[in-house]
């Protein structure tokens, strides 16, 4: 995999500039915004390099690239950086040729966004789930929040008749919420698709992208780093790496 | 609805474009029961058109104005100038809250936390237009991004937070700007008209929405 690099900490040099041909992408392995952005290089076979960055330690050059340090962030050989994992997604499909992720009709395009919307309390809910489980608290009412979240998009998929969430072949947004569906095995809620068969139907396609595939995460090793990174240990984020 | 800051923004972009529309008004604190099978939400601004087909949130309505009708882009075609217009709309994300706060202030104490806090990402935006070196926040011409950032500055005035734009010289003058422009300027609504409506609108008077009618 592309980012199976040490994640960089405070002390490093500062890396040079894209080389021209490629476009760089400041990531995590284990963190879901950054995996939109990675699904979507794959997807559309971008040819990239991944800088991984430690997030409890972050490199004092990384706050040029980033004004608060976050990731995702893509940068390219003209030293333009764009970021927020959805910016950076749609920056990817509109420059780069090929397999368009976001359809071509105004109004599909729009229907994607609106779902997103539909969409925005699932990534805080299912982290507040992790933590909570992580630190011994029971989540029986976040549970219950996202169980309801799950329902609402249960509904689109239902109303729609479709397998994905943008019809019949996997679009954009598709691959924007797929990395919090990834992780609902690890975080120990899978439970909360009990009731929404279509979402499972679409988990289980899901899982069938070649995309999607490379880029899984071995549930070991993210339970690997999980464990590290709620004890607090830097070296989370390096974890399961062989080099 | 005549005063909603985020239905502003798409009636800006209709007229900019010269698109041909009509306009529901939506009675916000009484709504038609019928408006929810126009958005789940119940949130205006919607826009429906003669296919049925119906598209909610204010960014999402006027990127689909300017994709699907011809004319003047108000979204630029690189790819990463696009980008950059959204990364200012993200970071003027915090101020439609902060000033909706201010007008619903109880006690002097909140106001002036909450001015800091509005100088705070006022002083981002300044910074963009400090580094772009151009007047408005898409380069030389006015664009997308002014459109949708607009309808809160209109309201500072108004609110008597002009000041708040004193140490922002860069953003007064594209306030300035921005009124010169012909959309902008056929939408403006008489300040005495809007400050009516404020009143009768923190007051859940379910006339506010048609003040001024």
């Amino acid at each position: 995999m592309e980012d199976a690099t040490r994640a960089l900490g405070k002390g490093t040099l500062p890396p040079g500039p894209v080389p021209e041909g490629l476009i760089r992408v400041y990531s995590m392995r284990f963190c879901p915004y950054a995996h939109r952005t990675r699904l979507v290089l794959r997807a559309k076979g971008i040819r990239h390099e991944v800088i991984n960055i430690n997030l409890r330690n972050k490199p004092e050059w990384y706050y040029t690239k980033h004004p608060f340090g976050q990731i995702p962030v893509l940068e390219n050989s003209k030293c333009q950086l764009i970021y927020e994992s959805v910016i950076a997604c749609e920056y990817l499909d509109d420059a780069y040729p090929g397999r368009k992720l976001y359809p071509y009709d105004p109004y599909e395009r729009a229907r994607q966004k609106m779902l997103l919307e539909l969409f925005y309390k699932v990534p805080h809910l299912t982290k507040e789930c992790l933590v909570a489980l992580r630190c011994g608290r029971k989540c029986a009412d976040l549970k219950l929040a996202l169980r309801q979240e799950f329902c609402n998009l249960e509904e689109i998929l239902g109303y729609q008749n479709t397998i994905f969430f943008g019809g019949d072949c996997i679009s954009m947004i598709d691959y924007l919420f797929w990395p919090w569906f990834e992780r609902l095995d690890v975080y120990g809620i899978a439970d909360c698709l009990n009731h929404t068969p279509a979402l499972r139907l679409w988990t289980a396609a899901m899982k069938q992208d070649p995309t999607v595939c490379a880029l899984l995460i071995d549930k070991n090793i993210f339970l690997g780093f999980l464990n590290l990174y709620f004890q607090n240990n830097p070296d989370a984020f390096d974890y399961g790496l062989t080099c | 609805m005549r005063f909603c800051p985020f239905a502003q923004r798409t009636r800006l972009v209709l007229k900019a474009k010269g698109i041909r529309h009509e306009i529901i008004n939506i009675n916000l604190k009484n709504k038609p029961e019928w408006f929810f099978k126009k958005n789940p939400f119940g949130l205006v601004p919607v826009l429906e058109n003669s296919q049925g087909q119906l598209i909610y949130e204010s960014a999402i309505t006027c990127e689909y104005l300017d994709e699907e009708y011809p004319g003047k882009k108000l979204l630029p075609d690189d790819p990463y100038e696009k980008a950059c217009q959204k990364m200012v709309f993200e970071l003027f994300s915090k101020v439609p809250s902060l000033v909706t706060s201010f007008l619903r202030r109880q006690n002097e104490e909140d106001c002036y936390g909450l001015k800091e806090e509005l100088w705070k990402e006022l002083n981002k935006l300044e910074e963009v237009l400090t580094n772009k070196k151009t007047t408005f926040f898409g380069g030389n011409s006015l664009s997308m991004i002014d459109y949708l950032i607009w309808p809160w500055f209109e309201w500072l005035e108004v609110l008597e937070l002009n000041d708040c734009v004193d140490h922002t010289p860069k953003l007064k003058l594209w306030m300035a700007a921005m009124r010169e422009d012909p959309a902008v300027s056929a939408l403006l609504t008489e300040p005495k008209v809007l400050r009516g409506f404020f009143n009768l609108y923190l007051q859940n008077s379910p006339e506010a929405c048609d003040y001024g009618l």
